[in-house]
């Protein structure tokens, strides 16, 4: 360690730093193409998260963080029963974040067990709420 | 006997450093509740980087784990061995045995670091660990095999296997949120994120324990904190004789990462 980095650490009584940062609100960013290919996965879903999110979540209960929220009255849902394919993961941008948790609606009311819908608006209302705290 | 498995899918991510903390932090324990005490580092590495966490020279050279306690290379009362060829070895796990490791009345703790190319190997020794250790890099290659390690874990009924998340770089967004996405997806099975921390590195350059050179390093900080966090998940009731199999003699009872995890 660096002389003064030791001797600041000295003088604010700490072992080491924890680095913080306030910015990046959930809602702004672009959910990575690597995020969304993961939730369709339907391994990621068969621990013991599932029964967490089923208990969170009611079967029919709709997403209430705000960010999810904002995302789905920004842009209206498409008809919902034809199943989305599984597509290939597309660069950042190229489908809003409304599109896409409509789309996961979509998959919610169509032929994808609705377990697994529950799992996808779990998780998502479970990062933005760690968004809100400032945790992500 | 606790025997802990270091082992991750993915090379780099700091396994032979968390192995070789985790085995350090072990020491300290005074061995009277069966944890600490004797403590073995068994690396099967071929290439192995093992000796420079310690402050050893590069050119030390490891014995050979049944190798006479004469060869033996002790650091702060660590017992350090070698067997890079244990995969090509089929009584590798009945030497063991033979040594004492595996027995349920033995006041020895075995850490063994698998490389992350011999998954082989790994699944051999997984059912005799009282703890898998599994580190991860907030990384977009770990990430993607989330789904397989998961697939796999609830194939072995492996409730052992903990996840520590190495190298974490808080400062960079993409880090930070694979680190997130990672917590979601294997919540309690995390025990441990260790910070990127450059004084690791300096470390082994300057041919120092990290505990030496960078007293209040990060890295250091949180890797303490994993092995109490190891140390308690072996002294939950379910692991009070981690040694015992069941009636065909395979398993032996392990228990759940993040059980008696720090709050």
């Amino acid at each position: 360690m660096r002389a003064d980095a030791r001797s600041l650490l000295d003088r604010l009584g700490r072992s080491d730093f924890a680095y913080k940062e306030f910015a990046d609100r959930f809602s702004d960013l672009e959910l990575w193409p690597l995020f969304e290919a993961l939730l369709k996965d339907p391994r990621l879903f068969t621990q013991e998260i599932a029964a967490a999110a089923d208990m969170a979540a009611g079967a029919n209960e709709a997403v209430s963080s705000p960010a999810i929220a904002g995302a789905r009255t920004a842009e209206p849902a498409p008809p919902p029963p034809p199943p989305a394919p599984l597509r290939a993961p597309q660069p950042s941008g190229a489908e809003t974040l409304a599109e896409l948790f409509n789309r996961y609606e979509a998959e919610a009311s169509g032929t994808t067990p609705q377990r697994h819908a529950q799992d996808v608006r779990a998780m998502l209302r479970r990062l933005s709420e760690l968004d809100a705290r400032g945790e992500l | 006997m606790p025997l802990i498995l270091c082992h991750s899918p993915k090379g780099g991510a700091s396994t032979t450093f968390t192995a070789s903390h985790l085995a350090i932090g072990l020491s300290g324990m005074d061995g009277s509740d069966g944890i600490g005490g004797d403590i073995t580092l068994l690396t099967l590495s071929q290439s192995d980087m093992t000796p420079l966490h310690f402050g050893l020279p590069p050119a030390q050279r490891l014995p050979a784990f049944g190798a006479a306690i004469e060869a033996a290379v002790l650091v702060s009362g660590i017992s350090l061995r070698c067997e890079p060829f244990a995969a090509q070895d089929p009584d590798f796990l009945a030497r063991l045995d033979d040594g004492g490791f595996l027995a349920a009345d033995s006041a020895r703790t075995l850490v063994i670091d698998v490389p992350a190319g011999e998954p082989a190997l790994a699944s051999r020794l997984m059912p005799h660990a009282a703890v898998h250790i599994c580190p991860l890099t907030a990384s977009p290659d770990c990430l993607a095999l989330l789904p397989q390690l998961l697939e796999q874990d609830e194939a072995t009924e492996g409730s052992g296997t903990a996840y520590v998340i190495g190298k974490l770089d808080e400062t960079r967004r993409l880090a930070r949120h694979v680190a997130a996405f990672m917590r979601e997806v294997l919540g309690d099975k995390i025990i441990a994120k260790i910070r990127q921390d450059q004084s690791v590195p300096e470390a082994l350059a300057m041919l120092q324990p990290l505990s030496r050179y960078a007293p209040a390093s990060a890295a250091l900080a949180d890797v303490r904190q994993m092995a109490d966090v190891v140390r308690g998940m072996l002294e939950m009731p379910a692991s009070a004789d981690p040694g015992q199999t069941d009636s065909d003699g395979a398993a032996p009872t392990r228990p759940a990462p993040g059980a008696s995890r720090a709050a």
